[in-house]
């Protein structure tokens, strides 16, 4: 009897563990489409202590073992670098290919309008005494100057815009790292039962592959049953239960020049100290890079919008300069034919390259200021006209001509670009490869938890007829007694 | 490879996703017809674009400028024409009344033939082109010739202008003299011989009835004609080599610009293999995509 017994608590115990088996299934199947989901698996233990019969051990049924993940450690160790760097190149180049400023044959480029200034001088050069070839030239000044201007303006307002990019990103880290603190503090908790909390582990994985792919944060796992969050600089973003906060402030030190720069509340409650781009990888740092670049000294290899910003600024300062030298040579015409030494070009404050093409204005109003005679009083003097048109061919400071400089100026930026985009797919493309291998190690497959489900449902069903049997038997043993 | 679900669709999302890009780069190839639209899309051919772009405008600038020269020196080659001819009248009036046959009011008509003739030279001597004078040097905005007194002064035709010489760009950096300097032939010319002062002489000795006076003006109406010639000889030259340049630099600016287009344009057979290449494939992975959510266990379990 006590036998038949022991059968039926057996049988309720294993019904227990099929209904496990099936609901996690059923869990695996709800969260196929959870891209931080793990799939878990119930695994099952025959009963012990099993019933000692004559010397026998008779089993007692199956329980519930475990509940486990899939996860390939090794796999996940590579995730996060790899989130960074795939987000770190795409901000890089959405930045650079959202800019405009240089592209080839944009209407009102910088290339049109120069030579569109030269045009005019050569039209004013072969009639210096027509007034009409004078105001036209004074016009393709104007829009020389209000070129440099836009472009300028251009490559600023593209700055702010990745300020205003910027900050978002630092919003959402901020929320991201306190997301993890808290769940550092729940995952610990969880455990004290001593079993593994799954679903806050997959969770917590699930914000720090963002705070990976925003920051290019890394992680290391403490004794304590942690994990602290570090930024590319070294310096840690959540400790423990704890969680630094980024902040954005301007900062008109170079390489940012006025744009946002990048403060951090330590984890634990101290600063906030200052970060330089450099620290900070994932979106935000390729986002601060386009803006930025390599930071201090401007290099050739620094493809960023500053960089490209720069190499303008010198273009309108070696052009200015040397037409304004030419220029101070030159007579005017009418009231002006004896004055002389006076410059077309401004560019901001004597001798300063930086912001040369935002400062860039006309100095000249009236046309017969215009010096283009070589000696006073002869108004179809066109020798300082032609020593103008002449520094269009003259080497600036990088040693070669305008056309060259603009040219080149325009295809370092494109190789930058390019360059950029060549990295946002190759490291696209490791991401993808990373993602689809976490997704086979881990993601779950309908087909295989139906099957699961199928094999719990036989299961379950041969436990009731055992139940059914038992019963039986135990009913057949009753009526013997009656 | 363990095959699950969110694999089969996180792989058909990344690759209907590129094919569908691809397809759609191709298409706006296509339709756009130029392949650089941003540095990025090509750096080499974004600069040579510029390169080109800014040599075709400064070619065409060269060419515009050196049509405008040519138009002056045309018009100053008319001018001079007209000096040619009425210098050979006038010739022809010192030949004719230089013979003593003729009488005093025949010279008298003769002088003011002659008279009548440097008041054309001068006119022709200030000719103007649009806003300037042709034969003033660097001073073209005023008459370069006195013409404010009377004919018969002895002032009328000094030179007011410059021996400034005007040249304009043929080639990069290659300049030509674009005027022609005609200060010699003015009343107050330092050569005695000069056209103004011949016909002074030849006016003040049909004036004074003294044929061997006007027998002695022929060497420097021939002088004149000759200056006249040489001048005119000149401006041919420099007109030749203005049209040659206006031709020569429109067509390398045509060229330019091809080469700029050629860098940006699009291969129209290839980029149309190509869409038709990226569609297919766009249709082969909606295809394949479609056929692979099919198969699940769940459509045979009951």
């Amino acid at each position: 009897m006590a036998n038949l017994l022991s059968i039926l608590s057996g049988a309720q115990t294993s019904l227990a563990a099929q209904r496990a088996v099936t609901a996690t299934a059923s869990h695996n199947i709800d969260n196929a489409n959870n891209a931080g989901y793990s799939r878990q698996t119930a695994s099952l233990e025959a009963l012990t202590p099993a019933e000692q019969v004559n010397g026998a051990f008779i089993g007692r049924g199956a329980t519930l073992g475990t509940v486990t993940q899939a996860r390939d450690r090794f796999l996940e160790a590579q995730i996060p670098q790899a989130l960074g760097d795939a987000a770190f190149s795409t901000a890089q180049a959405d930045a650079l290919q959202a800019f405009h400023g240089l592209d080839p044959e944009a209407v009102g480029g910088l290339g049109p309008a120069i030579s569109g200034f030269y045009s005019s001088l050569r039209a004013l050069a072969q009639n210096p005494s027509d007034s009409g070839l004078r105001s036209s030239f004074l016009g393709a000044a104007n829009a020389l100057a209000q070129t440099f201007n836009r472009t300028s303006q251009t490559i600023e307002s593209s700055r702010s815009g990745l300020d205003a990019q910027a900050g978002g990103l630092v919003g959402e880290i901020n929320s991201e790292a306190a997301a993890v603190a808290q769940l550092n503090v729940q995952v610990q908790q969880a455990r004290a039962s001593g079993a593994e909390p799954n679903d806050l582990l997959d969770l917590r994985q699930g914000h720090l592959d963002k705070l990976a792919e925003l920051a290019g944060a890394t992680t290391v796992a403490t004794s304590e049953g942690y994990v602290n969050v570090v930024l590319k600089g070294g310096v840690a973003l959540v400790a423990g239960a704890r969680a630094g906060e980024l902040s954005v402030q301007p900062d008109d030190a170079p390489p940012r020049d006025g744009h946002l720069g990048l403060l951090l509340r330590q984890a634990d409650g101290t600063g906030p100290v200052s970060l330089s781009n450099a620290a900070v990888g994932g979106s935000l740092g390729g986002t601060l890079f386009a803006r930025d670049g390599l930071g201090g000294t401007l290099s050739s290899s620094d493809g960023s919008l500053r960089a490209a910003g720069a190499s303008v600024d010198q273009l309108a300062f070696d052009l200015a300069s040397g037409v304004n030298a030419t220029h101070q040579l030159g007579y005017g015409v009418g009231l002006y034919e004896s004055t002389t030494g006076l410059d077309l070009l401004a560019t901001g404050a004597p001798g300063v390259v930086a912001g040369a093409a935002r400062n860039m204005a006309v100095l000249i109003t009236d046309t017969d200021s215009l010096a283009m005679a070589s000696a006073p009083g002869a108004p179809g003097d066109a020798g300082n006209a032609q020593l103008l048109v002449a520094t269009e061919s003259a080497p600036l400071s990088g040693g070669k001509d305008v056309q060259s400089t603009v040219s080149d100026a325009v295809s370092q930026f494109g190789s930058f670009s390019a360059s950029a985009k060549a990295f946002a797919d190759q490291d696209g493309a490791v991401k993808d490869q990373l993602s689809k291998m976490r997704d086979s190690y881990s993601g779950v497959s309908i087909d295989e938890e139906m099957i699961t489900m199928q094999s719990a449902q036989r299961a379950y069903e041969a436990i009731a007829k055992v139940i059914q049997t038992t019963d039986q038997m135990m009913q057949t043993l009753l009526a013997i007694k009656t | 490879v363990r095959v699950t679900d969110r694999l089969v669709f996180h792989t058909a999302t990344l690759e209907t996703g590129r094919a569908r890009d691809a397809a759609q780069q191709a298409q706006e190839l296509v339709s756009r017809g130029t392949r650089i639209q941003h540095p990025g899309d090509d750096p080499a051919g974004s600069g040579l674009m510029v390169t080109f772009n800014m040599s075709s405008e400064r070619f065409a600038a060269i060419s515009s400028a050196a049509a405008a020269a040519s138009d002056e020196l045309s018009a100053a080659d008319g001018a001079l024409d007209g000096i040619g001819t009425a210098l050979s009248r006038a010739r022809e009036l010192a030949v004719q009344l230089s013979n003593s046959t003729y009488s005093a009011e025949q010279r008298a008509g003769g002088a003011l033939e002659v008279t009548s003739l440097m008041t054309q030279i001068v006119s022709n001597l200030n000719t103007r082109f649009g806003n300037r004078y042709l034969f003033g040097g660097n001073e073209d905005g005023s008459p370069p010739f006195d013409a404010t007194v009377d004919p018969t002064d002895p002032t009328f035709g000094n030179y007011l202008g410059d021996d400034g010489v005007r040249q304009v760009e043929i080639a990069p950096g290659v300049l030509q003299q674009a005027n022609v300097l005609v200060g010699s032939m003015s009343a107050d010319s330092a050569d005695p011989t000069s056209v103004l002062k011949t016909l002074q002489a030849l006016q003040a000795a049909l004036q004074a009835n003294d044929p061997a006076a006007v027998q002695a003006t022929l060497d420097g109406l021939d002088d004149g004609i000759k200056q006249v010639s040489t001048a005119r000889s000149q401006a041919g030259a420099s007109m030749n080599a203005f049209d040659t340049a206006t031709s020569a630099a429109k067509t390398a600016s045509g060229d330019d610009k091809t080469r700029a287009n050629k860098q940006g344009d699009v291969d129209l057979v290839e980029s149309s293999i190509q869409l038709q290449a990226t569609q297919t494939a766009l249709q082969a992975s909606l295809a394949a995509t479609a056929q692979s959510f099919k198969l699940s266990l769940l459509d045979y379990l009951r």
